[in-house]
């Protein structure tokens, strides 16, 4: 009896992949297709394409020159605008602003671009021309935040402050010290304007400049203020956490504090609903009188995330090999979650964009490899890449299918010795193939049971102020040290050494493995390997798997 | 306990890798310079061992911590006896490591593997009917956690305090767990013709003796 109870436990587990095939086809992978893509080769896209219309445009930033590109519908590339005195990475969401007269004067149709040496400039989106352009301050970096329009002003968060410009020309109308800021998009409300800083500062700023702050203390403030019924909500990002905090800015006070994930990403708005994300968890929120997490979903998600009117959200899961996740709200207390394969992998921030030419709705996706690709909801439209098909893989599940039957025959039978042989090899094979993601996880839980205690690195008072409080990589070669700094919003050491690599003129060489990325050479140095530390702590993981938090050096040294 | 990634030990000079190499190689020798009586076909056969394990393992590194060499310790350990089991040992580690890296840890490969060949010796894994397969499962079970474990002192090279080496014990669980499986399925699959492989044929001299004195016994 026990026999035959165990050999329909084996047989049951045929069951597995039928269940996974059903599960990996999503509502949105049955009613979309391929539509086009474009490769920009180089550099990443690190926001949000944006659609005026009739193009759709794309902002790159990274190593290549930094640009925004716009296409037509088709995919045809229209035009290109390249500011090649940018510093990267370009962060700033494009904004679009429809045509329009004020007291300052009247402005077409027009897209405005913040860049990182402090530029912004009004584009024409129809064919790239440069309506205006204006300069502001740079400390390290320029302008990184997102734009809010007020009338006829659009307000534009700069490095060390916020300043009112006018829509028609550009002129700056004034320009108030705030701190210092990061991706730290203006809010706009009938008392004025909200913004975050790096110190942890929320600044209101009235309509004619006058800025009143509040020190929250519960970490960096990297996105646009939402504000809800139940007070302003900012998820404020500390070194190994963060924190979703409602402030009441009518008694200063704040009246919730919501433990969360590292590194979040930038909240979204629907109404009284609000998802945040973070390298732990998806998570909406309903917020009233008071913000009630409805439900959690773990996933890992850093930049935006795309939350359209027809309840679709989609988030980029920044890892080195991941893809979009697509989630959808009931309505009531339920988040529910499934990948989406869009043929992107790796690394992105960019939340995709939704849009329609009125017969077909377009979804664009753009990652950090600089690949934009676009989706239509019509299954005729477009010609779906040919998928690969992997023999290795195909022999490999039938292999595990034989030895899944031969077990449960062999246990039947009574054979032992041959049914512990069998059941042996197929355990052995699945820990096999389980082992990369298993061990990245148990370490994950691991150093958050047992946080690690190590000497930090020192600040070194050579480096430049602008470094400080962001990520700073160090590498030893022959007896010297070369370091970068100035970089923000890497959640993996694999990343941050990249972006440090490309920085020094440095080639970084490696090869993707199965227990993760190893790091073979950089600037030609092999040695019998690389070893890393993060603040002081020795990696014992894998560089990608290696989290970096936003103030983490990272030092190198060959072996 | 064992992780490849991120943390090497010490660095050894290469004067420190010659004389290291040299002194694992005189282990080797000490070990195995014992009068046999058939001294060729023993040496051949010893050499045509430890050559297709160390082939075997360095085929099989891709697959992390899947350790066939472990087995193969505890197996000529209890056939071919402490000495010959520890000599295999060390040349495997010595040989399957020219390919797939020298260093530190291949001292620490060396102990770990001879410890096992050691105690196989001792654990009575082969009767008169042959590989006894449940010890045999039992002893690779607790083999690949105990090389796991002495591998990892590799890393000890003053600058990893106690929490440290502990934490990184626990990095290394799902990997032990592997080698625990890839063990057991060894032992499964290649145990018993393995111990067969290793039995070893009296000579002529053992038949004629045994015949002789048994005759004699019966007069």
């Amino acid at each position: 009896m026990f026999r035959r109870l165990m050999a329909l436990l084996f047989a049951s587990l045929f069951v597995v992949p039928v269940i996974l095939a059903q599960a990996s086809s999503t509502p949105w992978d049955e009613t979309h297709s391929f539509s086009w893509e474009y490769d920009f080769e180089t550099g990443y896209i690190s926001t949000s394409p944006l659609f005026t219309g009739e193009q759709l445009l794309v902002r790159t930033s990274g190593h290549a020159e930094p640009s925004v590109t716009a296409f037509d519908l088709s995919g045809t590339k229209i035009w290109g605008h390249t500011n090649p005195a940018s510093t990267n990475n370009d962060m700033s969401p494009l904004l679009h602003v429809e045509a329009g007269q004020g007291e300052c004067g009247s402005w077409p149709e027009m897209v405005l671009v913040g860049w990182t040496n402090g530029l912004v400039e009004a584009l024409n989106p129809s064919d790239g021309e440069l309506l205006w352009s204006t300069q502001s301050e740079v400390a390290g970096w320029g302008v990184t935040g997102q734009f809010a329009l007020d009338e006829e002003f659009v307000m534009i968060p700069t490095r060390k402050g916020i300043g009112q410009y006018c829509l028609a020309d550009g002129q700056q109308q004034w320009w108030t010290e705030t701190g210092l800021g990061w991706r730290n998009g203006v809010a706009v409300d009938e008392t004025g304007y909200f913004i975050g800083d790096e110190a942890g500062q929320l600044w209101h700023i009235n309509r004619t400049g006058n800025a009143t702050s509040y020190a929250l203390q519960l970490g960096k403030i990297r996105h646009a203020p939402l504000f809800t019924d139940a007070g302003i909500l900012i998820h404020a990002q500390s070194d190994t956490s963060s924190t979703i905090g409602i402030f009441n800015p009518t008694d200063a006070t704040l009246t919730q504090q919501i433990p969360a994930g590292p590194s979040p990403a930038t909240p979204v708005q629907q109404d009284e609903y609000i998802v945040t994300g973070d390298s732990s968890n998806m998570r909406i929120l309903h917020c009233t009188n008071a913000c009630v997490v409805l439900d959690e979903i773990p996933f890992h998600t850093n930049g935006e995330i795309g939350w359209f009117d027809n309840g679709q959200i989609f988030a980029p899961s920044n890892l080195p090999d991941s893809n979009w996740g697509f989630f959808t709200f009931d309505g009531q207390d339920n988040l529910t979650y499934s990948p989406i394969e869009v043929g992107l992998h790796g690394y992105g921030t960019a939340a995709p964009i939704q849009f329609s030419d009125g017969v077909a709705t377009f979804t664009a996706f753009g990652n950090d490899q600089g690949i934009l690709r676009v989706y239509s909801d019509l299954e005729e439209s477009g010609t779906v890449p040919a998928t690969n098909f992997d023999w290795g893989e195909q022999m490999l599940i039938f292999g595990m299918f034989v030895l899944l039957g031969s077990s449960s025959a062999l246990l039947l039978s009574g054979k032992r010795e041959w049914f512990l042989r069998t059941s042996s090899l197929f355990v052995l094979v699945i820990v096999v193939l389980i082992l990369p993601d298993l061990s990245s996880q148990w370490s994950k839980v691991f150093d958050e049971q047992f946080p690690e205690q190590a000497s930090p690195e020192e600040w070194n008072e050579q480096w430049p102020d602008a470094w400080l409080g962001t990520q700073i990589v160090i590498f030893e070669m022959d007896g010297e040290e070369h370091s970068f700094g100035g970089f923000v919003g890497h959640t993996d050491v694999l990343s941050l050494t990249q972006v440090a690599c490309k920085e020094l003129d440095f080639e970084f060489s490696g090869e993707s493995t199965e227990l993760g990325w190893y790091v073979e050479s950089i600037n030609g140095i092999e040695g019998k390997g690389w070893e890393f530390s993060v603040d002081g702590a020795k990696g014992i993981i894998s560089v990608d798997q290696s989290a970096a938090y936003s103030t983490s050096i990272v030092r190198w040294t060959p072996v | 306990m064992f992780q490849a990634m991120g943390v090497h030990g010490p660095t050894l000079s290469p004067l420190t890798s010659v004389l290291l190499d040299v002194v694992l190689l005189g282990c080797a020798f000490w070990l195995l310079a014992k009068p046999t009586k058939r001294p060729i076909f023993d040496s051949l056969f010893m050499v045509t061992l430890v050559l297709s394990v160390s082939f075997i393992r360095v085929v099989m590194q891709p697959f992390p911590n899947v350790q066939p060499v472990t087995v193969a310790a505890l197996l000529v350990g209890a056939q071919l006896g402490a000495r010959r089991g520890a000599a295999f040992a060390v040349l495997v580690a010595m040989i399957s490591n020219f390919f797939m890296g020298d260093g530190w840890w291949t001292v620490f490969q060396a102990a770990g593997w001879a410890s096992i060949a050691i105690a196989g010796s001792r654990l009575s894994l082969v009767t008169s009917t042959g590989l006894n397969l449940g010890r045999a499962c039992m002893a690779s079970i607790i083999a690949a956690f105990w090389f796991d474990f002495i591998v990892s002192f590799s890393i000890l090279d003053g600058t990893i305090g106690f929490t440290e080496f502990i934490v990184y014990l626990g990095h290394g669980l799902p990997f032990d767990f592997l080698h625990m499986i890839g063990n057991l399925t060894f032992v499964l699959w290649m145990g018993s013709w393995f111990t067969q492989l290793l039995e070893e044929d009296p000579s002529l001299e053992e038949i004629e003796f045994t015949v002789v004195n048994g005759h004699g016994i019966d007069g």
